[in-house]
């Protein structure tokens, strides 16, 4: 049999030598080990959901006219885009692009005749964006398609419906500074209320069509083109190419407009690394303890070992397997353990409660990621070896007259 | 002609205990020729397992020269002693200081591990010894499957699996009872002369110092 055979069985016989605290010193490792799998596990579904959530909400790469993004306007669409649909052709003529959606950002005051209150506006096309986004838009009351009439058609935010006694059906003015620096305003009917999920948004949201929007601030130019491509891969080497082709307008991908996606992102590795920082100690403690007494007992047989003609590097190198060989069956039970988490939870049906600021949750789900697992097990495995080094070093250098003399 | 298996002269060695500098050795002189047996037998106290100890290289004097098989070891560091003992050392303890987690086959085989000897050999090796201590059939059993008498004769193969210059035995036969000290005094003298191996021990036993060919008594750290 070889050395390495050997010495492996012989580590798993020393484990074994006291069932019932390895058992717990295992177990530690492996409820640690879960619990990191599984708490980084939800904070990469979060991470996957908020970034598709971005991406989704302002195109995998936003067009704008060249100073958009950098300066202020004085006036609206004074960096708008001009004929935009010439440009949505050409884009849409590259093969990665999959859609191109106009945006025309507007703000300014919404009346029921009895009260005013400014709203933050949005010219899309609904259905587009709808076709695109998925479902963005919790339709609470009325419908997204506007009905054939004599008035353009609005989506009020629930908010600022309430906060208007509005309901679909209901006329509403709204008005705004004009490109020119006038004030125009028109007469809208709400077909719908929405929510978006945001409460702050929804206090002053209203969707309008891109032709509504326009006349309101009487205007060809619509703020943004939303470009959505066939997937989140493509975006780096599109959004070069684009940048590149296209000097007059200015290109920013998604990321670099996540804000919220950044925060979140920011926080929860600072919240999901004081975990594993802690959880880690734990189980550095706790496998240390369980080897130190096991030093502790060993002592003689230690110096045993080291009459023998052993180095101290063998002797430590020999508590180093164990160590090594605990935290491997914790890691892979803890492994065993987080995958079943991960596949019942879709079916637990859990939800999260709503973020601050939100007034919806979200299913409570957890990502399974190949290099997670693997950096996880090679840590828990790492910890548990370095605190049988830490532990046995000593013993292995103590004078072999005093070993042999432990009782 | 062969240098002794032991040599020390003016070995002195003395342990602290506290403020005070207690004596355990004042220089003995010992000249041990090799594939002898030579017993070192004195009261409890008297530095016998000192003597042992530094003989067998596990302790180091404060002053004197030894030299083991010609070579002077005295000076060596502990990586350097821990070397020799791997090598050229074998140990018989009163308490057999068996691992019990390993098999009568692993606790014989670990000297030769130490060694790096291929497992073939190992095998060979290690068939052959537990052969001569009659444990042939014992091989895959734990230490606390095994009698005193049995567990001390692991002990011995063990310490003459590598065929060793120098076998230290302290009190080999103290925990066992009379026949089976009979039988394990047999069993050293009859394997030591067949390995060549120079053995010093220390005993209360006389049974054991009548079959040694030097008795060395020791009062007070001194030899007689």
């Amino acid at each position: 049999m070889s050395a390495a055979i050997n010495a492996l069985r012989l580590a798993w016989r020393n484990v074994l030598r006291n069932r019932r605290r390895s058992l717990v010193t295992i177990l530690i490792a492996t409820v640690g080990c879960t619990s990191v799998l599984v708490a980084s596990g939800f904070a990469l579904y979060t991470y996957d959901q908020l970034r598709d959530g971005a991406a989704r909400e302002f195109g995998h790469i936003t067009i704008a006219g060249r100073d958009y993004f950098t300066r202020d306007e004085e006036t609206p669409m004074q960096y708008g885009i001009d004929d935009y649909r010439q440009l949505t052709a050409g884009l849409m003529a590259n093969p990665l692009v999959r859609r191109v959606l106009p945006r025309v950002s507007l703000s300014g005051l919404i009346s029921n005749g009895d009260k005013s209150v400014i709203f933050l506006g949005i010219g899309a096309d609904i259905e587009a964006e709808a076709e695109v986004r998925g479902q963005f838009l919790k339709l609470v009351d009325g419908a997204f398609a506007a009905p054939e009439g004599a008035l353009p058609a609005v989506l009020l935010g629930a908010d600022l419906a309430r906060s208007l006694n509005a309901r679909p059906g209901t006329g509403l003015t709204l008005l705004a500074t004009t490109t020119s620096g006038g004030i125009n305003a028109i007469d809208v009917m709400v077909t719908g209320i929405v929510s978006t999920g945001w409460r702050e948004v929804d206090k002053r949201l209203v969707y309008t069509p891109v032709a509504t929007a326009q006349h309101l601030l009487m205007s060809d130019r619509i703020s943004t083109l939303s470009v959505y491509l066939d997937s989140l891969d493509a975006v780096p080497v599109t959004h070069e190419y684009l940048s590149k082709a296209d000097p007059v307008h200015a290109y920013k991908p998604w990321w670099e407009q996540a804000f919220y996606y950044d925060s979140v992102r920011g926080l929860y590795n600072r919240i999901f690394g004081l975990l594993g920082l802690i959880i880690g100690m734990l189980v550095f403690f706790s496998v240390a303890n369980t080897l130190a007494m096991a030093v502790v007992e060993r002592t003689r047989e230690i110096g045993t070992l080291r009459a023998l003609g052993a180095l101290p590097g063998e002797i430590v190198a020999q508590f180093l397997r164990e160590g090594a060989l605990i935290g491997a069956i914790g890691a892979v039970l803890g492994t065993l353990l987080a995958g079943i988490v991960v596949l019942a939870l879709p079916h637990a049906g859990m939800e999260m409660p709503p973020p601050p600021g939100r007034s919806v949750g979200y299913p409570l789900l957890v990502n399974a990621s190949l290099p997670l697992y693997l950096l996880t097990n090679a840590a828990i495995i790492a910890l548990c070896a370095t605190a049988a080094w830490f532990v046995s070093r000593k013993a292995a250098k103590k004078p072999i007259v005093e070993a042999l003399a432990h009782v | 002609m062969t240098a002794p298996a032991i040599a020390l002269s003016g070995i002195v060695k003395h342990y602290r205990m506290g403020d005070e500098d207690i004596p355990a050795l004042r220089g003995i002189d010992l000249a041990v020729p090799s594939g002898t047996f030579a017993a070192v037998r004195g009261p409890s106290g008297s530095g016998k397992s000192t003597l042992l100890n530094i003989c067998g290289l596990i302790d180091a004097p404060d002053a004197g020269r030894y030299l083991l098989a010609g070579e002077d070891v005295g000076g060596l560091d502990e990586d350097a002693r821990t070397m020799i003992r791997r090598r050229s050392i074998g140990f018989v303890f009163q308490s057999y200081n068996l691992v019990p987690v390993m098999s009568v086959r692993d606790n014989v085989e670990y000297p030769l591990l130490l060694l790096g000897l291929p497992a073939g050999e190992r095998r060979g090796r290690v068939d052959e010894i537990l052969d001569q201590v009659g444990l042939a059939g014992l091989a895959d059993r734990r230490p606390d499957q095994l009698s005193g008498g049995q567990r001390q004769r692991v002990a011995i193969a063990r310490a003459l699996v590598k065929s060793p210059t120098l076998v230290i035995a302290d009190e080999p036969t103290a925990n066992l009872d009379t026949a089976t000290a009979a039988q394990v005094i047999d069993l050293m003298k009859a394997l030591g002369h067949r390995h060549g191996a120079t053995f010093l021990i220390a005993t209360h036993d006389d049974r054991m110092t009548a079959h040694c060919d030097s008795v060395h008594a020791i009062t007070d750290g001194s030899l007689q």
